[in-house]
């Protein structure tokens, strides 16, 4: 809720202007902010795959605990369709991401009946399988040993070949995929499809009542996000230059649910964007400092979760429309209700979200 | 420019980067980094430490850390490299290749390490080896006795300094064949290094006229052996030659010794790593295993080593030192005095000085001499079999040496076949 | 082909364990409808606890100190599976009051809650007991060996399979024969019901967290054993854990046992005889249970699902 209309509606926002501003010049400034360019690639990538993943979670109300598994067979396809076949930066990506749908496809005809930690389960299940191929099937996956010496292969543009070797040249190439992932991905959430999804998460029962094939919905978001984390996978696996089993382990999955919420995926459609960066930098500098810095991160992800689960994004939104908005928006956060009051079931209560509201807007 | 976009933040590169990040970078020419610039005698010598400090090996980690920082530390104290003062930058690879690479390229990239050492697990060696030949940088490989790493995975940049598991074969099969018997069976690690060990074991059982009767995979991450336990005293095999790494080993070893099964038959282990036994019950250590060195050989220069273990690091918990913290110190030591020899930290000169490198029996406290294969790029030594210590009222003294074998008898032969490695000339120069 | 007798007796004790590890964690996703990731990180806590009360660091004590370790290992491992639960009890309990704050809010944030609190816990554990191998000792009497048609058998393993049936055991006459355990039980089918009668709802939810962790703590000094004790040995617990209760069936006490039995089973089995899809399988098996029955074998509706 919150998103005005006119927002909504356009193919480009402000945010997206400036986020993509702020993106495109840092390069030049990451360096004498003591970081690297590396760096700047990973969480690129990284927050392609949140913001596939926050259709699920936060869009559909969906929690994946495998999504991993997608994002590695995109690392994977990639690397082998280079070794097998030719070397093609356009046809290997595209490879990735169909073959990650595929699989997602797959997948969500088990899950697509299945709700809330049944849903939640069997995704653990099926990250688990793939993880399990991943590793097993060491001839052809180089097993824990990873897929070694992936090609960056060069942007052909049929007058001009760009190479990707160089950190830089291939963030802006993770840059610009980035881009039309966000704009695709905006355009999904405010179109029909979008919509139908948040009911689907707001009352799954009422959806299907109100003539939705909730099961065909459900498959398709699925379906989508994986698409979206098998290409962040296969940009990964170019950066890398390397495919490795454990971004499919339970504790990678985990890891882009953590940072999706962090970054307060529940209430806003850049909160994965947030959270992404926030991990990535606390890791950085946090880690150089510490080596207990996950026990710190832990208590900071405690006390926010206690204090403030609606994430950085909720915090923002919250200062933002005291400002801007004096209460209008603010108030189904604290009434402990949703926006959308009638579409909210009395049955349930007790364990129905006090943040309803969907993450459609800023 | 932009090829030295890595180095330096100076005001004038920033300009440079002004043109260059937004115009030409997306046009660089080939892959090739030429960081040569002039070598101020004040400007330390930086090495990433790249051991792991949390997962599966974190407590190996630490101890192939502290043999790095004691080499680290003696060389600074007689003055430093080549005038320069070593420095020391340590960031954690979780046991996770992917967050090797990161590391890699942030050690390499931002803090421009000269050098980089360290790793435990192979999947973390190997993602590091890859970005450091893709600059250039010298890397150590201390503690990961895969043979991949010197084998299929091996780099030009890439230096190995642990027996491998076919070292460890070699020294082992023979001897166990005449000593307990043909029958044999195999429990291996249901991964490639699992494997890899026991086809050199399946290899060397044939040749010297043994027979495996049964191969049992044990899947990663297997905390209950019961069954495949059960599976073995059904199949009644006169030795067991088990391939089987990190925690599933840990939990393997308990469950052996619960079932005295390390005495109805006999157990062929791989390495077991100091840090990985250090301080459990004796009777939870079965069978023969590898190790490359012990605390308590009886060789010149030994008691000294442990001392000075001892004196740098009087809080430990482990009270004496073993065999990856030695790895660790020895790798270390022996980069910086090839930095010394080659008067430069070039890569090019350290590369040709390490790959020359021949260490005197009493400067590796060993009992043989050792030297580094240059096709390889591992270090040839003397590989020894232990066993439990049972009986010892010492509980720091928990192996008894059974032998001790040349690098000839242990050459790991199928290495120089499969290692393909990057010639000098494809190798960037690389300076800091 | 080798004699399956022995194969499926230790899937059979192995189905135990699994049972035990998931007891806990079934208290709290029945009552609470809250998934405890830090069931995991418990579970170790109560190794950790049990390892310091077999054999403590007491030199500051003096005489006392000295007397105490002098005890017979027996006697101080008794004191350890009576004591170290509840410890971890206590420390769940702690856990529980933090939670209050997510009550009435997406059932994820707790979810989140217990993710985060997994991770300080392991962490402070690595912090504290430093992150190598550690040694749970057990008494005398159940460790060693013995024979049985030909084939050796741990006494440990049979202890604590053993002890596994009791806490069972325990635990259902605990929820059948106790006012507790019956509003526990009404709890976990209706808790609106369970306040409509008045009861005392943040109390019954402070004990069944207790309860869970405890049961967690309890099934790490059993295990650990088994399985070495290390700072991150939590995570072998909780994924058999919830893929048990999802195969049994949500907020049902005798499918976590039979789920643990069957989940024993086949990885005793597959060990046997394909030993490299052991642990794969019981993956396959949830697969294939929920694929034709969604709510698990003994499973009815949970409000998660919704």
């Amino acid at each position: 809720m919150g998103a005005r209309p006119s927002a909504a509606s356009a193919w480009i926002s402000g945010e997206m202007v400036c986020l993509f501003a702020v993106m495109a010049t840092l390069p030049l400034w990451i360096e004498a902010a003591g970081l690297y360019q590396y760096l700047g690639i990973e969480i690129a990538i990284w927050m392609i795959y949140g913001l596939g993943f926050n259709l699920l979670l936060g869009y559909s109300g969906l929690p994946s605990f495998g999504h991993g598994a997608f994002f590695g067979i995109g690392a994977y396809v990639f690397g082998l369709f280079q070794a097998w076949a030719f070397e093609s930066l356009l046809l290997g990506i595209a490879l990735a991401t169909v073959a990650a749908f595929a699989a997602g496809a797959v997948v969500a005809c088990f899950l697509s009946h299945r709700r809330g930690i049944y849903f939640a389960l069997m995704t653990i299940a099926f990250g688990q399988v793939f993880w399990f191929i991943a590793i097993k099937w060491h001839t052809v996956t180089g097993g824990e040993d990873g897929l070694l010496n992936i090609p960056r292969p060069a942007l052909e543009l049929g007058v001009a070949s760009l190479p990707l070797g160089s950190n830089v040249a291939l963030f802006y190439f993770v840059l610009l995929v980035f881009a039309v992932v966000v704009v695709a991905l905006w355009r999904l959430v405010h179109s029909p499809f979008g919509k139908v999804l948040q009911a689907v998460r707001q009352n799954e029962e009422r959806a299907r009542f109100v003539g939705y094939n909730v099961w065909r919905f459900k498959w398709a978001v699925f379906s989508l996000s994986a698409a979206v984390a098998g290409l962040a996978g296969s940009l990964f696996s170019m950066a890398q230059q390397s495919a490795y089993p454990d971004v499919m382990s339970l504790h990678a999955s985990g890891v882009i649910v953590m940072m999706t919420l962090i970054g307060g995926g529940f209430v806003s459609f850049w909160g994965p964007v947030v959270g992404v960066a926030v991990y990535f930098l606390a890791r950085d500098v946090l880690g150089a400092v510490t080596e207990t810095w996950l026990l710190w991160f832990g208590l900071v992800f405690v006390v926010s979760v206690l204090f403030k689960p609606e994430g950085i994004a909720g915090v923002w939104q919250e200062r933002v429309s005291g400002v801007l908005r004096l209460r209008f928006a603010d108030a189904p956060l604290r009434s402990g209700r949703t926006g959308d009051v009638s579409i909210v079931g009395p049955e349930h209560g007790e364990t129905k979200d006090a943040i309803g509201q969907s993450p459609s807007g800023r | 420019m932009s090829r030295r976009n890595l180095t330096r933040r100076s005001l004038l590169k920033k300009a440079g980067l002004l043109t260059a990040g937004v115009a030409a970078t997306p046009f660089m020419g080939p892959w090739r980094y030429n960081r040569v610039y002039a070598a101020a005698s004040d400007k330390p010598i930086v090495i990433g430490l790249t051991s792991d400090a949390s997962g599966q090996y974190a407590n190996s980690g630490a101890s192939d850390r502290r043999g790095m920082q004691l080499a680290v530390s003696e060389f600074n104290k007689k003055g430093g490299v080549l005038g320069r003062k070593v420095e020391t930058i340590h960031i954690d690879t979780e046991t996770t290749p992917a967050t090797g690479s990161r590391v890699a390229e942030r050690l390499i990239t931002r803090h421009e390490c000269a050098f980089l050492i360290g790793a435990v697990s192979s999947g973390v060696a190997n993602a590091i080896s890859q970005v450091a030949q893709k600059y250039g940088t010298v890397y150590l490989n201390t503690n990961s006795s895969s043979p991949t790493e010197s084998g299929k995975n091996c780099h030009r940049v890439k230096f190995v300094w642990d027996g491998n598991g076919t070292n460890f074969a070699q020294a082992a099969v023979k001897n166990a064949i005449s000593a307990y018997g043909k029958k044999w069976l195999l429990m291996t690690n249901d991964y490639v290094w699992g494997h890899n060990t026991s086809k050199a074991t399946r290899k060397l059982v044939d040749q010297f006229g043994g027979e495996i009767i049964d191969e049992i995979l044990v899947p990663q991450g297997t905390r209950d052996f019961s069954a495949m336990l059960l599976k073995v005293q059904q199949a009644a095999p006169q030795v067991v030659a088990a391939a089987v790494g990190g925690d599933d080993q840990k939990a393997m070893r308990q469950q052996v010794s619960q079932l005295g099964l390390g005495q109805k038959m006999a157990w062929i282990n791989n390495q077991q790593d100091w840090p990985d036994v250090y301080g459990l019950p004796i009777k939870n250590l079965f069978g023969v295993f590898g190790t490359t060195w012990y605390w308590k050989l009886d060789l010149p220069g030994v008691a000294e080593f442990v001392k000075r273990y001892q004196a740098a690091y009087p809080d430990t918990k482990i009270r004496v030192p073993g065999n990856v913290f030695y790895n660790g110190y020895m790798a270390t030591r022996e980069l910086l005095s090839a930095v010394e020899r080659a008067g430069s930290t070039n890569n090019r000169k350290v590369i040709q000085q390490l790959e020359g490198l021949k260490v005197s029996a009493r400067d590796r406290m060993q009992h043989h001499d050792a030297f580094m294969n240059p096709g390889t790029h591992q270090m040839q030594q003397t590989i020894y079999l232990a066993t439990a210590n049972a009986g010892t009222k010492d509980r720091d003294d928990m192996f008894k040496v059974l032998s001790q074998s040349s690098p000839a008898e242990v050459r790991d032969k199928g290495a120089d076949a499969a290692c393909k490695m990057e010639s000098l000339d494809a190798t960037p120069t690389y300076e800091t | 082909m080798p004699n399956l007798v022995p194969h499926l007796l230790n899937g059979l004790s192995l189905g135990l364990l699994f049972a035990l590890i998931a007891l806990g964690f079934m208290l709290i996703v029945g009552v609470m409808e809250l998934i405890n990731l830090a069931h995991g990180s418990l579970f170790a806590l109560g190794a950790y606890f049990a390892m310091v009360i077999i054999a403590p660091e007491l030199s500051w004590l003096g005489s006392v100190g000295e007397g105490y370790q002098a005890l017979p290992l027996a006697m101080r491992y008794g004191l350890a599976i009576l004591l170290a639960p509840v410890l971890v009890a206590v420390v769940g309990m702690g856990l529980e009051l933090c939670m209050r704050r997510t009550y009435g809010k997406k059932a994820e944030y707790g979810l989140l809650l217990t993710f985060g609190a997994a991770l300080v816990i392991e962490e402070i554990i690595r912090l504290v007991w430093g992150p190598s191998e550690q040694y749970l000792q057990v008494p005398q009497a159940v460790s060693g060996a013995f024979l049985f048609a030909g084939l050796i058998y741990s006494k440990y393993k049979l202890f604590a399979a053993l002890f596994a049936v009791f806490a069972i055991l325990l635990v259902w006459l605990f929820l059948e024969r106790t006012p507790y355990g019956a509003i526990i039980k009404a709890g976990a089918h209706d808790s609106e019901m369970v306040r409509a009668l008045g009861i005392n709802l943040t109390r019954l939810r402070l004990l069944v967290f207790g309860l869970g962790a405890g049961l967690a703590g309890l099934a790490g000094i059993v295990l650990t054993p088994i399985w070495g004790l290390r700072p991150h040995v939590g995570i072998d617990a909780v994924i058999p854990a919830f893929l048990i209760i999802v195969l049994g069936g949500i907020g049902s006490f005798w499918g976590a046992v039979l789920g643990g039995i069957l989940v024993g089973l086949a990885v005793g089995i597959t060990g046997a005889y394909a030993s490299e899809w052991s642990l794969l399988s019981m993956y396959l098996l949830l697969i294939a249970v929920v694929t034709v029955r969604a709510r698990g074998l003994l499973g009815r509706k949970s409000v998660l699902e919704a």
